[in-house]
């Protein structure tokens, strides 16, 4: 890394476009967004900024809490199962054979090309009480005369509980996981991997000790990519959630349409980011210690 | 060597039938819901239940609605100018945090990083804030000098500018993130011995660096279209009546249960990148043994 | 064999496809808008229109009309809430139409470019919402009710049907609006729907919360569509909504429940910064034609506020129940009164009882 001033010119041309547009069409309209966070409605439309912290206050109530932690271990687990899944896929298309490796990269992206509401509509037509996958289930069950010896099939009740929002969750996350793991483990070194196998150490082993560290940066980059927008996420607890599948995403939704309040609703916004910033902080301190920064 | 199947290197991992087996499974799972949706556009029934026979009416149906194809042409056209904004500037921003140091960087990751960390919702609500203000502020030119101002982002594609300027500020950090994760592992003794060798800035760039963080850039570039293609939230709070997308219009039309036209009208989507994706593969075929 | 990673095959293959998809798909006709003036945008719910009123419209007065949908009255205020992007004609319901205008969110309509209003059943000539009818014209009324599945279900006929633990319990469908929700638990409680009563609303939150055990789902305005695929037997939902798709299953029907309910009314407005305010006046003077109002009427199967239209509809339309309720059943029923307090508490009640 070299310090700025050895090259101002390629600094500022590879500074200033992200700069400027990040300043122009986020952080103004964020700042509008945070200010309001500390006002208050004075009529159904109007926000005065008094820099009252009642609206911080009140997201510590033990409901909002409640709910917060909730989305929290949804977001844990999905992204967990994301990481299962992913990876396996994205080291299986960087060792298949190279002509093949375009093509299933664009596989897994091509679902995801077709828009989050009819994907997850998608999804409901498989998993309801009459759907496909119950209905296939009771050939099955009917095809092994299950229904003469054990009596009818009774459907399975899939949707509308926290199992469907981890399902919806994770088949909405996958290729941001993928891409991320793609990306690293395609340009991983594999002398170190045949340097491994040759001294001895088994495939389980050469690839805990050193393919994922090797990755390690693809798969924090997955987990960023995946966790973050997860937390925030409202239309999956919507349409695939039981009647608590509430998740602080639908409590931030509600307050700038149905609640219209929108200084409470910036508030929240902003608490989820005052956290998951604190935790990046915390990355990249720890990462910048040990080995020179991985970055965000 | 392909005849060999029987005794896979230690590193053939593309061969492992474990892999190959999960990676089926897992592509089954991947396309099951669409090929349904795909099934259930040719079928002869409201409710999408169960098959009632065989119709091409919804096409024709979603074909003959102007306002759909006009928001999934708008869609298309915004993802497209999306994804090349935020591509350049995303790996320009990669680059610029990968090469450099400067004061406050750590400061300036974790801004990059904002919009990757926010609930859509408060972005949305931020842009229709700020376009809101913006608005305001440009009727009062609305005889002024820069009247012409106005009446330029009125005309297609202009007037997706806005949206596409939103999706630009929340997709390029993506971008970032993925070419710098790539950009991680470049040997940076490379880029010196360009340059020793007399190559300038830029040509080390192009020769060196660029093809090194290339899948990277992809990968963003992807992810960007996707991202953009896909947003409803931030695009429902600034789309306006001659700007709607195809997500903001499906929205609206399957809160209420989805209709088989709309299954068709997706169905047609994936159909149009699926045909164009493999021409373009065939395309480059022959360029394959250059590599 | 070789590891040496080949980048530029593999990768430039994927940029070349992107690139060529991106182009195929930017080739696709453009249906470019011209600045004419003959137009007009209109935000509506969905599945909220005749069939061809649009059409029939553009023919009688060659003005095109553009619809976008919305799906509920608080996406369609949060929208307009800083500015209007564009619309001309807009349909809330009662209560935002109050708040609407006492956010200064609507224009005052001109009476004498609407002369179908003479068609308005008199009952609708005024409201308590909008008094002397400034900023809003009737366009359809409606309850809230129970869809259900007559085979599995034996009585609907009161709101114990959904809110209490019953044999039919995990067939269950609740609307996801929590303002009607909580109401309709205050009425079965034998209170007002629009009680702000702290003891009132944390009987009916309570009522709520126990009641969860038996209740699958809480349907986004999408409770038909579980009835009719056999994903719940009780729906509370919206009358037409049930009787469009009792039209296609036998077995299906709607109830008003005995304790009472919600009666609402849909209104034709123009929002501030209408582009096009005359062609708004006039679609709002077709909406109110007899024969418009009639074929808009049969394809929605809600009930018309429109005398002229009713007229010209056969028996099944105006007397069936559900669309037109009895008299004593509306005696019973109350309207949603605005009131920013209200949907502040009903709001914070809501979220704990999702969360509960």
């Amino acid at each position: 890394m070299e310090s700025w001033k050895q090259n101002k010119a390629v600094f500022w041309v590879t500074a200033l476009p992200g700069v400027v547009w990040l300043l122009l069409f986020f952080l103004i309209p964020l700042a509008l967004i945070w200010g309001m966070s500390f006002g208050e409605k004075t009529s159904i439309v109007d926000i005065e900024i008094t820099g009252t912290l009642a609206n911080y206050l009140r997201s510590f109530e033990a409901v909002y809490v409640k709910i917060i932690w909730k989305s929290i271990w949804i977001s844990v687990i999905s992204t967990a199962v994301c990481l299962a899944i992913a990876y396996p896929i994205a080291f299986g298309i960087c060792f298949s054979p190279a002509r093949w490796r375009p093509l299933l990269l664009l596989l897994v992206i091509l679902p995801f090309w077709i828009n989050l509401l009819i994907r997850t509509y998608a999804l409901i037509a498989v998993f309801r009480t009459r759907g496909t996958l119950n209905f296939t289930l009771e050939w099955l069950w009917d095809l092994a005369f299950l229904d003469k010896l054990v009596g009818p099939y009774q459907p399975l009740e899939l949707l509308y509980n926290n199992g469907a929002v981890i399902v919806g969750m994770v088949y909405v996350f996958m290729p941001f996981m993928v891409l991320p793991l793609y990306a690293t483990i395609e340009r991983l070194d594999r002398s170190y991997l045949e340097a491994s196998l040759d001294l001895g150490a088994s495939q389980w082993r050469t690839f805990f000790s050193v393919t994922v560290p090797l990755t390690m940066p693809g798969i924090v980059s997955g987990i960023i990519l995946v966790f973050i927008p997860m937390l925030g996420m409202f239309l999956v607890p919507d349409l695939l959630g039981g009647t608590n599948a509430i998740m602080i995403g639908n409590v931030i939704t509600d307050q700038f349409k149905a609640a219209n309040d929108w200084p409470f609703g910036a508030a929240l916004s902003f608490l989820l980011m005052y956290v998951t910033f604190a935790a990046l902080a915390v990355r990249a301190f720890i990462g910048s210690r040990m080995k020179g920064g991985v970055g965000v | 060597m392909a005849k060999r199947k029987s005794t896979r290197g230690p590193l053939e991992y593309g061969k492992s039938p474990w892999l190959i087996l999960f990676g089926i499974v897992t592509f089954i799972v991947l396309y099951a819901p669409i090929a349904q949706l795909i099934a259930f556009s040719f079928n002869d029934s409201k409710r999408n239940i169960v098959w009632r026979g065989f119709t091409t009416k919804y096409y024709a149906k979603a074909w003959n609605d102007a306002s759909l194809v006009e928001a999934f042409v708008n869609s298309i056209t915004i993802a497209v100018m999306c994804t090349v904004i935020a591509t350049i500037i995303g790996t320009a921003t990669a680059l610029w945090l990968w090469r450099f140091r400067f004061p406050a960087k750590a400061a300036v990751e974790g801004v990059m990083a904002l919009p990757i960390v926010i609930p859509e919702i408060c972005m949305g609500v931020a842009v229709l804030v700020l376009y809101s203000r913006v608005g305001h502020w440009m009727r009062g030119f609305e005889s002024g000098p820069i009247h012409w101002w106005n009446e330029l982002f009125s005309i297609w594609p202009l007037n997706l500018g806005a949206i596409t300027a939103a999706h630009v500020a929340f997709s390029f950090p993506f971008v970032a993130v993925v070419v710098r994760s790539r950009l991680a592992g470049f040997n940076r003794e490379y880029e010196e011995a360009s340059k020793d060798l007399g190559a300038s800035e830029w040509q080390t760039f192009w020769n060196v660096v660029l093809p090194f963080m290339m899948p990277g850039v992809i990968a963003g570039a992807l992810l960007s279209f996707t991202l953009s293609l896909d947003d409803f939230v931030i695009t429902f709070f600034t789309a306006g009546p001659e700007t709607n997308t195809f997500p903001v219009k499906v929205y609206s039309l399957v809160r209420r249960g989805v209709s088989p036209d709309i299954n068709a009208a997706s169905t047609v989507l994936i159909i149009i990148t699926l045909v164009a994706t493999i021409i373009a593969m065939r395309m480059q075929a022959p360029q394959k043994s250059e590599g | 064999m070789t590891y040496t990673p080949k980048y530029r095959a593999s990768r430039r293959s994927v940029l070349k496809g992107s690139g060529a998809a991106f182009i195929g798909l930017t080739m696709l006709p453009r249906f470019a808008m011209s600045a004419e003036e003959k137009k007009l945008n209109f935000y509506n719910w969905d599945t909220y229109i005749g069939e061809t009123t649009l059409a029939d419209f553009n023919k009688a007065s060659g003005i095109e009309v553009k619809m976008d949908l919305y799906a509920d009255n608080a996406e369609l205020f949060a929208k307009l809430k800083e500015g209007n992007p564009g619309y001309d004609v807009i349909i809330p319901t009662n209560d935002y139409v109050e708040r609407m205008i006492a956010a200064g969110m609507l224009d005052t309509l001109d009476s004498s470019k609407i002369p179908n209003l003479s068609n308005v059943a008199d009952a609708f000539k005024d409201a308590t919402f909008d008094p002397g009818r400034k900023h809003s014209v009737p366009y359809m009324w409606g309850t809230l009710g129970i869809g259900y599945r007559k085979s599995k279900v034996k009585d609907a006929s009161s709101w114990k049907a959904v809110l209490e633990e019953n044999e039919n319990s995990g067939r269950i469908s609740l609307l996801g609006d929590g303002e009607s929700v909580i109401g309709v638990a205050l009425q079965y409680l034998g209170h007002s729907f629009n009680s702000v009563v702290p003891a009132e609303m944390k009987a009916a939150e309570e009522l709520l919360i126990a009641g969860k055990k038996g209740v699958k789902v809480y349907a986004d305005d999408n409770g038909q569509d579980l009835l009719a695929s056999g994903e719940v037997d009780l729906a509370m939902e919206w009358n037409g909504d049930i009787i469009q798709v009792m039209g296609e299953d036998d077995d299906l029907s709607y109830s008003v429940p005995g304790e009472g309910s919600l009666l609402w009314q849909d209104c034709v407005c123009i929002p501030k910064g209408a582009p096009h305010p005359d062609n708004a006046h006039a679609f709002i003077n077709y909406l109110l034609d007899a024969d418009a109002g009639a074929l808009i009427a049969d394809t929605i199967q809600y009930a018309t506020a429109n005398a002229a239209a009713k007229a010209k509809m056969d028996a099944t339309y105006t007397g069936n129940p559900g669309i037109f309720p009895p008299d004593e059943v509306i005696a019973k029923c109350e309207a949603s009164l605005y009131s920013e307090e209200k949907t502040k508490l009903r709001n914070e009640s809501w979220t704990r009882i999702q969360a509960a």
